[in-house]
């Protein structure tokens, strides 16, 4: 579903990918993990064709680059990292934006919302408060609001930038559980980045793991963390063993190397 | 304020209907070809003020944005200043308009290049205006001090007023207003998504830079179109906006009509007031208005709401 070959990005001087090939197959979870500043956000971005980068995306067989951004959009709906202050729009004014990409400016000329809005909204949960301004919820509503709008955009790619941030340990579960469960129903492909290593392990298909801008592991969960990953990756002493509930790696942070 | 806006409101209903409705001592004809088109082209020139502001204050995402902070409208007054001191008084409103367009997109088009390169972000964009209207003002004076003998009927364009316009004026007006009021209508959906973040509107499937051009050019016209038949009426762009999403909330479906419903009452209100006092033109009832409104925008803002 997503084929990103030979990707390089520059900020300057400064390399923040280098030559990442990255498959992603349709139904397929992939978590990508790694320090700050490894280029996983990066990496997401260029998925999401918001950044230039030198060697080709495929999404669905096409050329990210041959694509309109309506037609990208229909294709991939992403979750940024930055929360940009929404002016003063409610949750359901925000939400139907996501539709601009199948319904075209004209057609969301009046307003109105189409089953896909209310759908997003239902199985968010944020219908409960759907006629709020958007800056007056908590952080958590705020995160399952974005959600909301990623999801009205129906595409069959979901790109996630950590998704979980903002959340209390209910409300992440809650976040990937949906997630899990919208894969299952809709056969969506989903890419996300995740700060905790056990949440990545228990739900993706695939750790993707990135070390300065390079992939220096990828693979089953089962696979790929091991301690040699936490100290290679993240610099961290740590234990790793094997989950006998869920035949997933759960892990234990040390210390700082 | 909003209750600030509905007095304006009141003031100028209340002297178009007296003004309008023809008593003992007015003679029909007064009212017909000096007051109709008077109170229309202050409606007309008010509510193309009004959709420039809303317009621009979403696209820019800053609620000081208006066409006197961006370029836009002095470079339109400089426009208009040009073509009446070199083609005469036989210039026609419409050519007055196009060359005020034309300085528009001058202003705004430097303000551009200069914030573009800057990485266009909302707050530069709106310190680079500031800077950029000031230099084109700065023109505008030089062209005046060159041609002294004008200076005093220019003085219009500098300050706005409603003095002397006709039919002629109308003519020229009502077609712009028409045609930016459809445009802002028809692009309401898409102001709607610039309006919250860039990164927001690519992902959602808006191709970012060409809409914004799009959007800012109406913002220009809606300008220009105001400041060639009545001159820099200031702070209505700014004023009518804020007084409508106070009133309605940020969409642009009904922010932006209503703004410019509140310009056209704001503007004919400050005739009407500048009118009662003999020689203290229409701009200068607007710059006083807008500067109270200025204030209570800034404290508002450093008290924490915005």
């Amino acid at each position: 579903m997503i084929e990103a070959k030979g990707v390089e990005v520059h900020f300057g001087q400064r390399v923040v990918l280098r030559g990442v090939d990255l498959e992603v197959a349709e139904g397929e979870w992939v978590a990508l993990v790694g320090r700050n500043g490894c280029g996983k956000t990066t990496l997401l971005r260029v998925l999401a064709g918001l950044r230039r980068a030198t060697g080709s995306v495929h999404i669905g067989g096409t050329p990210l680059e041959s694509l309109s951004r309506r037609e990208i959009a229909r294709r991939v709906a992403v979750l940024p990292q930055a929360m940009p202050a929404v002016p003063a729009l409610t949750v359901r004014q925000l939400v139907r934006q996501g539709r601009y990409a199948v319904r075209g400016p004209l057609g969301m000329l009046g307003g109105g919302e189409d089953a896909a809005v209310r759908n997003a909204l239902r199985v968010t949960g944020t219908d409960a408060y759907a006629d709020a301004q958007v800056d007056r919820l908590s952080g958590g509503e705020r995160q399952r609001v974005r959600l909301a709008l990623a999801l009205a955009q129906a595409a069959p790619v979901l790109l996630l930038d950590e998704p979980t941030t903002y959340l209390d340990v209910r409300h992440q579960l809650e976040v990937l559980e949906l997630v899990e469960r919208l894969r299952g129903e809709l056969g969506l492909t989903v890419v996300t980045v995740l700060h905790d290593l056990a949440q990545a392990a228990r739900y993706a298909d695939r750790v993707v793991a990135l070390r300065e801008g390079v992939i220096h592991a990828d693979g089953r969960a089962a696979d790929v963390v091991d301690t040699a990953l936490l100290s290679d990756v993240f610099g961290v002493r740590g234990r790793v063993w094997r989950d006998e509930v869920t035949g997933r790696p759960l892990c234990v942070y040390d210390s700082v190397e | 304020m909003r209750w600030l806006v509905l007095a304006a409101g009141l003031v100028a209903a209340g002297f178009v209907v007296s003004g309008l409705v023809p008593g003992e001592q007015v003679d029909e004809r007064i009212v017909l070809e000096l007051r109709l088109p008077r109170v229309l082209v202050g409606l007309g020139a008010g509510a193309c003020l009004g959709i420039a502001g809303a317009v621009m204050q979403a696209v820019l995402r800053n609620p000081l944005a208006a066409p006197e902070a961006t370029g836009v409208g002095s470079g339109a007054v400089l426009g208009a200043v040009v073509v009446t001191v070199f083609g005469g008084a036989a210039t026609s409103p419409v050519g007055v308009i196009a060359t005020a367009v034309l300085g528009g997109v001058v202003g705004g088009g430097v303000l551009w290049v200069i914030a573009a390169r800057a990485g266009s972000d909302p707050v530069r964009l709106a310190v680079v205006g500031v800077l950029v209207s000031a230099v084109l003002a700065g023109l505008t004076l030089v062209l005046l001090t060159a041609r002294p003998q004008l200076a005093g009927s220019m003085t219009r364009w500098l300050v706005g007023s409603l003095n002397g316009r006709t039919w002629e004026h109308w003519a020229a007006l009502w077609p712009c207003l028409l045609a930016v009021a459809v445009a802002a209508v028809l692009l309401a959906p898409v102001l709607e998504v610039l309006a919250v973040d860039d990164d927001h509107a690519r992902v959602v499937g808006l191709a970012v830079g060409p809409w914004r051009s799009a959007v800012l050019l109406l913002a220009v016209m809606a300008t220009a179109a105001a400041v060639a038949t009545t001159g820099a009426l200031a702070f209505v762009g700014l004023l009518a906006p804020h007084a409508a999403r106070s009133w309605v909330g940020a969409d642009p479906r009904v922010a932006v009509p209503v703004s410019a419903v509140f310009g056209a009452g704001t503007v004919t209100a400050a005739d009407s007031l500048a009118q009662a006092v003999p020689g203290v033109p229409t701009g200068a009832v607007t710059a006083l208005l807008g500067a109270c409104v200025l204030v209570m925008v800034a404290r508002r803002t450093s008290g924490g709401v915005a």
